[in-house]
């Protein structure tokens, strides 16, 4: 048993003490962190900075009303307007002096745009927005909505409306959704829940195919700079893939467990964080995971883990250099791909007849059964049953892949044929 | 005692009789030559001493007990085909190479210390596998090798890439453990070194012990007709076979075997007529001179 606890351990250490290793345990959460915490801190740097605005009003009746209306609308973190506009005093006489001299303040920074509205407005639907950068979206839209809705009021009034009446009829309704849940329903937005299931199971599907080839390539790396020998001679085959799957299973479980206790503590102090930069934001598009997807997380990643490294070990051993093993890794990665690529017929109907049954495909268990607890589709007996019957297949797989990996380890030249390795298999 | 007892051990693999009947006795603190050509058998047979393969049929006993995994934490292996982890340090890769031959956690820097010091590699404890020379790198798998102060040892090709310095070190580190009482299976197509090493050897040719038994009575039975001579100037005379039987010539030394019958002092007599003869020798067969005429007689039979 030490035996192999010292095999795990060097594997361990080996995958942990790399680069990579270390980057890709970082940077999915710095991007998990990025996509939660960038928008709100964003939006804190656009609207702390207060814009000065300056107002030429050729019609005498627009300044009053767009000003109150940029004021009303746009205020700080801090609550304090961000628009600092000023009405010039000028006509159509001296425009054109009061323009340029302008021209010159906007270039200096005293101002940050200047908007001239002509007497013909309500004709021509049509101002003129002056400023250093005129390609600021953000600032446009809201220069823009804000002179068109007062623009819109007052000829509302003007024919006779009631604005704030046609206001209230012209409102949009907005859907919210719920997730039923079997403890009573929870209010939760759909498209993020969604958008948190596929990313999850796209980590399972890239963990599978990635901590899968680790194990090949170590294989492969034992045979060919032949340390194997040296280790066969202190401990049995088994012991040394078992030793290997199990060490490098365990690298991959340390980088979950960092991954969901970094989202686990996002969820529940992202928003206090986000909240000393920025006091007015009052919620986070957080999405609301139950313990138990994280546990089921990490259950399915080890148990399509088990499963699929036993399948990489028996190729990796059957070869003597990792080019030769492109062609018989493809027969172990396409049942994973074909997992991955099942997942959207899942997602569309998670409950139907065809979903259920293929998760209960060993080969897909990991990943769809996955899929449909994330979606909460899966009933407990479902998910005991997708355990057992993945469970029996590991065990399964060990003792083939132990067969074949127990003799390929040893045999050095040319690849071994399929054929051959059922020969391993029955001998 | 007897370390080790091979008895008529086969092992085939499909059509290919890779040991056939193979019969070892080993004494402990021999230092004994296991030899043979590319091919022989070597590899297997060292295998099942290891408990890497099992054998078709026969038995082996180590240490008068049957073999088993658990007395491999006893058995040191260094293989022909070098390998360590390349991206590890020198003191982690002693320290896993000892983990798995279940030497206590405690032991293992002071051990690891002192083999490097002897092997000349202190400095280099701390350094990865990789920023070794290769000399460096074959001491520093000798010493997993020997981490866990195996009773038995096995060594296949262990000088190959070693300087003469390096040769001396792990040949002294060697006569030490045979002082010890540690017994040591030596493989090598170098047969000066069996010569000056090995009580015994055993010769494999195609699976099978061709040659067997003590070094000295070996070359005993094969007769003092060897002549050893340096000469300068043009040897014609060695293609003449009515009195040399074989020659192997180098230029200026060649080592001859007598025709039966033919005296020494003939060839002298005729040598001297045609070339300047410097050193003239009348030996005991060297064994690569045994070495080569047995596999060759026996490649003769099969043919």
């Amino acid at each position: 048993m030490h035996k192999t606890w010292a095999i795990i351990k060097r594997e361990y250490l080996e995958r942990v003490n790399t680069k990579g290793f270390i980057i890709s345990t970082l940077v999915v959460p710095f991007v998990l962190i990025a996509l939660v915490m960038a928008p709100a801190l964003l939006l804190r740097t656009n609207l702390d900075n207060q814009r000065h605005i300056a107002i030429i009003d050729l019609t005498d009746r627009l300044a009053k009303p767009v000003t109150e209306g940029l004021q009303a609308s746009y205020k700080t973190s801090k609550g304090e307007p961000i628009y600092n506009v000023k009405t010039l005093n000028v006509t159509r006489e001296n425009i054109k002096m009061a323009k340029s001299e302008l021209n010159q303040k906007i270039y200096e920074g005293v101002f940050d745009a200047l908007l001239v509205f002509p007497a013909d407005i309500f004709q021509t639907n049509n101002f003129e927005l002056y400023a250093k950068n005129v390609s600021n979206i953000e600032r446009n839209s809201t220069l823009e909505r804000t002179v068109t809705n007062t623009v819109r009021r007052l000829r509302m009034q003007e024919n006779g409306f009631d604005a704030s009446l046609i206001e209230q009829i012209n409102k949009r309704v907005q859907a919210t959704t719920y997730k039923v849940k079997s403890q009573g329903s929870t209010k939760e937005s759909g498209q993020l829940s969604f958008l948190i299931s596929y990313i999850m199971v796209f980590l399972l599907y890239m963990a599978l195919i990635f901590y899968g080839m680790f194990v090949m390539r170590g294989v492969i790396e034992d045979k060919s700079s032949r340390v194997v020998e040296m280790i066969t001679s202190s401990v049995s085959p088994s012991q040394l893939m078992t030793g290997k799957v199990l060490g490098i299973g365990a690298s991959g479980l340390t980088q979950f467990v960092i991954w969901i206790l970094i989202a686990v503590f996002l969820s529940t102090f992202g928003l206090t964080a986000v909240q000393i930069f920025n006091p007015s934001i009052q919620n986070l598009p957080l999405p609301d995971i139950s313990i138990w997807v994280y546990v089921a997380f990490v259950v399915y990643f080890l148990l399509g883990y088990f499963l699929y490294a036993t399948l990489y070990a028996a190729v990796g051993s059957m070869v003597s250099q990792e080019s030769d093993a492109q062609n018989l890794q493809w027969p172990v990665l396409m049942f994973i791909i074909l997992a991955f690529l099942f997942m959207f017929a899942v997602i569309n109907n998670p409950d139907s007849t065809l979903s259920v049954a293929l998760s209960l495909i060993p080969f897909f268990t990991p990943i769809l059964m996955f899929l449909r607890i994330s979606m909460e589709a899966a009933p407990l007996w479902q998910i005991g049953l997708s355990i057992a019957i993945v469970l029996l297949t590991n065990w399964l797989f060990l003792w083939i892949s132990g067969r074949i990996y127990r003799i390929g380890i040893l045999m050095y030249g040319k690849r071994a044929s399929l054929p051959e390795a059922l020969k391993w298999i029955k001998s | 005692m007897v370390s080790l007892k091979m008895h008529n051990v086969n092992k085939a693999y499909g059509k290919i009789h890779a040991v056939k009947d193979l019969n070892l006795a080993i004494q402990q603190g021999d230092i004994f030559g296991l030899l043979g050509p590319n091919g022989a058998g070597k590899t297997t047979a060292i295998r099942m001493i290891m408990d890497i393969l099992r054998p078709d049929s026969g038995y082996i006993e180590i240490f008068g007990k049957p073999n088993s995994a658990t007395l491999r934490d006893e058995i040191g292996y260094l293989p022909e085909e070098r390998g360590l982890y390349k991206k590890m340090n020198v003191f982690d890769v002693i320290s896993f190479f000892a983990e798995i031959k279940s030497v206590p956690q405690k032991e293992i820097p002071d051990r690891a210390s002192n083999l490097l010091q002897k092997l000349d590699l202190l400095d280099w404890r701390d350094k990865k596998v990789e920023e070794l020379s290769r000399g460096m790198q074959q001491k520093l798998q000798f010493i997993c090798t020997v981490i866990h102060e195996p009773k038995l040892i096995i060594l296949d090709e262990p000088f190959t890439g070693l300087d003469p310095v390096n040769t001396r070190i792990l040949k002294d580190m060697m006569l030490d453990m045979k002082a010890k009482g540690t017994t040591i299976i030596f493989s090598t197509h170098l047969m000066e070194q069996v010569e000056k090493l090995c009580e015994s050897i055993c010769l494999i040719n195609r699976g099978e012990s061709i040659l067997r038994g003590k070094v000295s009575d070996i070359k005993t039975t094969f007769g003092k007709n060897r002549v050893r001579m340096s000469y300068e100037g043009k040897a014609d005379f060695l293609t003449d076979p009515s009195y040399i039987a074989s020659y192997d010539d180098y230029g200026q030394y060649v080592e001859i075997q007598l025709a039966e019958g033919v005296s020494s002092q003939e060839l002298l007599k005729n040598a001297m007529q045609k070339v300047a003869v410097q050193h003239f020798e009348i030996a005991d067969p060297s064994l690569n001179e045994i070495f080569i005429s047995t596999v060759k007689s026996e490649g003769n039979n099969h043919a």
